[in-house]
């Protein structure tokens, strides 16, 4: 049953650097003084693990399983979303619907894109 | 675009009291990029180009997962409370019932279900049982109704503890129950959705139901709070330290 498929809990070097730049929501909006306590990503986030299950690529308990097994061990120290978020992208990249290369330059494109306003 | 609007910059318009703008101030915003955002974007892209799933499906869930709030769920409530037939007929079968306030379980979003639940069941507290929902597995919540669950819901912390020690948890949000009160906790599954019903508070009488939904809040129908007059808002409590940290001074004293 693939509830049942367990993730390898092994550090990825990209979601590692994301996780210690120290710039999770809690952390930088208050020094900008802004007092929404979610940032502007979290619904789409969600949007976005609602589409994977619903379309079979990610059925939610598989999710959720592997969410608590990274959230018990390497991104226990990562806030929600945040963690909600590296879980995802770990868990996308575990079982190959996502290379790590594919994303490290698809987020480098997208920063880019985003720095060029 | 030369005459675009940088951050920072200050407008310098003439004609600014015409327009009435003059006391105006943008609300502060996080004026900086970071990587999880980045990281958020370059995901869904990766999986819309690989067919995980569409961007039209992505908006359409992302909308109603923004939209949706608990204010279903407290209308249903108010609707119980202050009419016997439609509170006998939620308890026989809630995902009937909620129909009549325009909710169908079967296509809550209008555009296909979410999640595959296709029962719900409203669990109705009385003076001597207080129900609370957990999901002990994942992360089930009556959506529809309740709109999206809050953090602590889906925490390991909540999950684990509240079946093993439900007083305990309880009055960890500030909900002390007596002993003779019999606390009931249902599991929600992938299939199966609840949600509670409150005991209609004292000092209630001659309200309407939109006064009494007021008081019906999220919390309020997890079962970790109880409605009361005045009570409008999810706000947990912040209880004042019975030994607060004192001065330097002091602390230097005990150090000593």
């Amino acid at each position: 049953m693939s509830a049942k498929r367990t993730i390898d809990v092994g550090p990825v070097a990209l979601l590692e650097t994301i996780q210690h730049q120290g710039k999770e929501w809690d952390v930088i909006a208050p020094r900008y003084g802004v007092t929404n306590p979610n940032p502007p990503w979290k619904t789409s986030l969600v949007g976005m693990c609602e589409c994977l299950a619903v379309g079979g690529a990610l059925p939610a308990l598989e999710r959720r399983n592997a969410e608590d097994a990274l959230g018990d061990s390497i991104y226990r120290d990562v806030p929600a979303p945040e963690r909600d978020l590296l879980a995802l992208a770990h868990i996308l990249l575990r079982r190959g619907l996502v290379t790590e290369s594919d994303l490290a330059e698809r987020m480098e494109t997208v920063r880019s894109r985003l720095q060029a306003a | 675009m030369s005459g675009a609007h940088k951050p920072g910059q200050q407008h310098n318009h003439s004609h600014e009291p015409a327009h009435g703008h003059g006391a105006h101030k943008a609300a502060p915003m996080v004026e900086e990029i970071t990587d999880y955002e980045v990281l958020e974007i370059a995901v869904r892209e990766l999986a819309i180009e690989h067919g995980l799933f569409t961007a039209e499906d992505h908006r359409k869930f992302t909308e109603w997962a923004e939209s949706v709030g608990p204010a279903a769920g407290s209308r249903l409530v108010a609707k119980a409370w202050t009419d016997p037939a439609f509170k006998a007929r939620l308890l026989k079968d809630g995902t009937e019932a909620c129909k009549e306030v325009g909710i169908d379980w079967a296509e809550p979003t209008g555009f296909g279900t979410p999640s595959d639940y296709t029962n719900f069941r409203v669990l109705e507290d009385t003076p001597t049982l207080h129900h609370v929902i957990v999901c002990t597995l994942c992360s089930c919540y009556p959506r529809p109704l309740l709109g999206m669950s809050p953090e602590w819901y889906r925490s390991t912390n909540y999950r684990r503890r509240l079946v093993r020690w439900p007083r305990e948890v309880l009055a960890e949000f500030g909900l002390i129950l007596p002993p003779e009160v019999e606390i009931r906790i249902e599991d929600s599954n992938q299939k199966c959705r609840f949600m509670v019903m409150p005991e209609r508070p004292q000092g209630t009488d001659n309200w309407s139901e939109q006064q009494l939904a007021a008081i019906v809040t999220r919390d309020c129908m997890i079962g970790v709070a109880l409605p009361k007059p005045g009570r409008t808002a999810d706000i947990h409590p912040v209880h004042k330290a019975r030994r607060p940290v004192g001065s330097a001074a002091q602390h230097a004293g005990a150090a000593e």
